[in-house]
C-alpha cells in the first residue's frame, strides 16, 4: 500500500513542477478536481508533495541534499498518511471538514500561495520614498523655469547695451541737428532728457524735435525679443534682425505732394499691400532701380516718374548703393496715414487723417547676433535721413506733376466717397425715419385733440409736397433723357 | 547743421499710434495672460499638475513680453494664481508627475 502511495506521490512531482511555474491559482483548481473520494484523503498529501517538490527545486541541485529532503518529504508524507488515515477512518465519506484541519490549512495555503502566487513586492509609493529621483519631471520643470529667467536677464541686458551703444554713437549728430533730443511727454516744459525712452524690454523710443522743415522725428529701436526664450528658439528656425525705424513728420509747407518708396523688393511688396497710401497712389509693381544705378536688391515704388527722377539724385544714389544691405525701406509720402485699418462693413468712415511723413526702416547688421560695435555702422544712415529731410523740403514738382498729383488725390477721394455713398445714404435714410417717428410720437402725445388734428394735417401736407417734388424730378429726368 | 536763427518751439513727444490702433499692438502678453489663467483654473479644479506647470510658464512668458505701461498688479496676480495652482495640486496629491510616454 505504501508503495502505491509513494508511486502516486512521485507521479505528482513532475506535474506540480510544471504547475509551480504559474502564478495563478487556477491551476490549483485543477488539482482540486481530483477530489474523488479515492483521493480525498490524499488532499493533504498531494498538497504536501506539491510543496515539497518545488522546495526541492528551489533549494539546491545537490544530490545529497535532495536525497535528504526527499527522505524528509517522504517521512512527512508518511506521517500525513498516518494522520489522514486515522482521521479519515472516523469520517469516511464525510466531506472535508474545515475545523479538523485548522493547523494544516494555513500551512498548505501559505505554501500553496508561495508556489502559485510568488510574492510581488509592491513598490513603495513614490512620494513616500526618500529619494528625489522620482520627482525628475518636477526638477525638469523647475530647471526650465530657471533657464527662462536666466535668458530673460541676459536678453534684457543685451538689448539695453545695444540701445545705449546706438544712442552714444548717434547722440552727437542728433544734438547738432535738433534742439530737443529725448522727451517722454511727461515734463511740463520741453526740455531734452537726453535719454532713450524704454517702452519695452525690446523697444526703445527717442523723440527729437526743434529743426527747420520738420515737426519732429521719432526713432524706434525695435530689437528682437531676446528676453523671451520662446522667441529666441523661434529665431533659431527663422533668422531675423533688429530694426531701427525713423519717422519724420514734416510741416505742411515743407513738403510737396507726392508718394514715393524705395527698398528691398520683399519689403516693398509687403508695404504696398499694407500701407494705405502706397496701395492707393502707387498702383504699379515695384520697379527695378537698375536704371539709376541702384543694386538689384532695391526696387522703387512711385506715384509718377517725375518724382523718381527728382528723388534719385547723385547723393541719394550714393547712400542707397553703399548701404543697400542695411536698408529695408524708405518711404516719402504726403498722404501717410499708417497701415490700412480693418473696418467693419456697416461703419461710416471718413478718410483717415494724413500727415506728411518720411519713414525709414533700417536693418541692423548681424542678423540677430549683433554687438554694440555694429551700431556705429548705422551712423551714415542717420546722415542720409537728415539729408532726405532737407531734400524733401527743396524738391518741388513742376506744374505738370502738380496737376497729376492733384488729379490723383481727387480720384482717391472720389473713390472713397463712392464706396461710402451707400453707407451715407443709409445713414441719411435712418435719420429721416427717426425724425418722422419723433414727429408721430409728438402728435400722439399731444393731449389736445384739436392740436392733434392740426399737426396731423400739417404732416400730411408735407408728405404731399415731397411726393410732388419727386414727381417733378422724374419728369425732368425723362425730358432730359429724351 | 545747427538749426537756423528763428526760435523754434519743439513739438512735444506723442506716443506712437499703436495705442490708438489696437490692431498694431503685439497681442502676445494678453494671450499668454489669458492662457495662464485658464490653465491655472484647470489645474486647480481638475487637479492636473501639468496644467498648473504650464500656467506658471504662461505667466512668465506674459511677463517677459509685457509693455512697460502695463501695471504690475495684473502680472503679479496671474503669477500668484499659477503658483497657487501648482502648490495646491501637490498638496492634494504629492505623487510626482508621470510623463505622458
Amino acid at each position: 500500500m505504501k508503495n502505491i502511495y509513494i508511486f502516486i506521490a512521485v507521479l505528482f512531482i513532475p506535474w506540480s513542477f510544471s504547475l509551480a511555474k504559474y502564478d495563478e491559482f487556477e491551476d490549483g483548481d485543477d488539482i482540486m478536481e481530483y477530489d474523488d473520494n479515492d483521493f480525498a484523503e490524499f488532499e493533504d498529501v498531494s498538497e504536501d508533495t506539491v510543496t515539497e517538490s518545488p522546495q526541492r527545486i528551489i533549494t539546491t541541485e545537490d544530490d545529497e541534499e535532495e536525497a535528504t529532503v526527499e527522505l524528509e518529504g517522504q517521512d512527512e508524507n508518511q506521517e500525513d498518511f498516518d494522520d489522514a488515515d486515522t482521521q479519515e477512518s472516523d469520517t469516511e465519506s464525510e466531506p472535508y471538514d474545515d475545523e479538523e484541519f485548522e493547523g494544516y490549512e494555513e500551512k498548505p495555503d501559505a505554501s500553496h500561495s508561495k508556489n502559485k502566487d510568488p510574492i510581488t513586492i509592491v513598490n513603495v509609493p513614490a512620494h513616500l520614498q526618500n529619494s528625489w529621483e522620482s520627482y525628475y519631471m518636477e526638477i525638469l520643470m523647475v530647471t526650465g523655469l530657471l533657464a527662462y529667467i536666466m535668458n530673460y536677464i541676459i536678453g534684457k541686458n543685451k538689448n539695453n547695451r545695444l540701445a545705449h551703444a546706438w544712442f552714444n554713437t548717434h547722440r552727437e549728430l542728433l544734438e547738432s541737428n535738433f534742439a530737443l533730443v529725448g522727451d517722454d511727454g511727461t515734463n511740463k516744459e520741453a526740455t531734452s532728457t537726453g535719454k532713450l525712452n524704454q517702452e519695452n524690454e525690446h523697444i526703445y523710443n527717442l523723440w527729437c524735435s526743434g529743426r527747420v522743415c520738420c515737426e519732429g522725428m521719432l526713432i524706434q529701436l525695435k530689437f528682437l525679443k531676446r528676453q523671451d526664450l520662446l522667441n529666441v528658439l523661434a529665431r533659431m528656425m527663422r533668422p531675423a534682425s533688429d530694426q531701427v525705424q525713423i519717422k519724420v513728420t514734416m510741416n505742411d509747407e515743407d513738403m510737396d505732394t507726392y508718394v514715393f518708396a524705395v527698398g528691398t523688393r520683399k519689403a516693398l511688396v509687403r508695404l504696398q499691400k499694407e500701407m494705405q497710401d502706397l496701395s492707393e497712389f502707387c498702383s504699379d509693381k515695384p520697379k527695378s532701380g537698375a536704371k539709376y544705378g541702384l543694386p538689384d536688391s532695391l526696387a522703387i515704388l512711385s506715384e509718377m516718374g517725375e518724382v523718381t527722377e527728382g528723388m534719385m539724385d547723385a547723393k541719394m544714389i550714393h547712400f542707397l548703393t553703399h548701404y543697400a544691405d542695411k536698408i529695408d525701406s524708405v518711404q516719402f509720402s504726403d498722404q501717410f496715414s499708417g497701415p490700412k485699418l480693418m473696418q467693419e462693413e456697416g461703419q461710416l468712415t471718413k478718410l483717415p487723417e494724413t500727415k506728411k511723413t518720411l519713414l525709414f526702416t533700417f536693418n541692423v547688421p548681424g542678423s540677430g547676433n549683433t554687438s554694440p560695435k555694429d551700431m556705429e555702422s548705422l551712423l551714415p544712415l542717420m546722415s542720409m535721413v537728415i539729408y532726405s529731410i532737407d531734400k524733401a523740403k527743396k524738391f518741388r514738382l513742376n506744374r505738370e506733376g502738380k496737376q497729376k498729383a492733384d488729379k490723383n488725390r481727387a480720384r482717391v477721394e472720389e473713390n472713397f466717397l463712392k464706396l461710402t455713398h451707400v453707407q451715407r445714404q443709409e445713414a441719411a435714410q435712418s435719420r429721416r425715419e427717426e425724425k418722422k417717428r419723433a414727429e408721430k410720437e409728438r402728435i400722439m402725445n399731444e393731449e389736445d385733440p384739436e392740436k392733434q388734428r392740426r399737426l396731423e394735417e400739417a404732416a400730411l401736407r408735407r408728405e404731399q409736397k415731397k411726393l410732388e417734388k419727386k414727381q417733378m424730378k422724374m419728369k425732368q429726368i425723362k425730358v432730359k433723357a429724351m | 547743421v545747427p538749426p537756423d536763427g528763428a526760435p523754434l518751439t519743439p513739438a512735444r513727444y506723442k506716443p506712437p499710434a499703436t495705442e490708438t490702433n489696437p490692431a498694431l499692438e503685439d497681442p502676445t502678453p494678453d494671450y499668454m495672460n489669458l492662457l495662464g489663467m485658464v490653465f491655472s483654473m484647470c489645474g486647480l479644479m481638475l487637479k492636473l499638475k501639468w496644467c498648473a506647470w504650464i500656467a506658471v510658464y504662461c505667466s512668465f512668458i506674459s511677463f517677459a513680453n509685457s509693455r512697460s505701461s502695463e501695471d504690475t498688479k495684473q502680472m503679479m496676480s496671474s503669477f500668484m494664481l499659477s503658483i497657487s495652482a501648482v502648490v495646491m495640486s501637490y498638496l492634494q496629491n504629492p505623487q510626482p508627475m508621470s510623463p505622458p510616454w
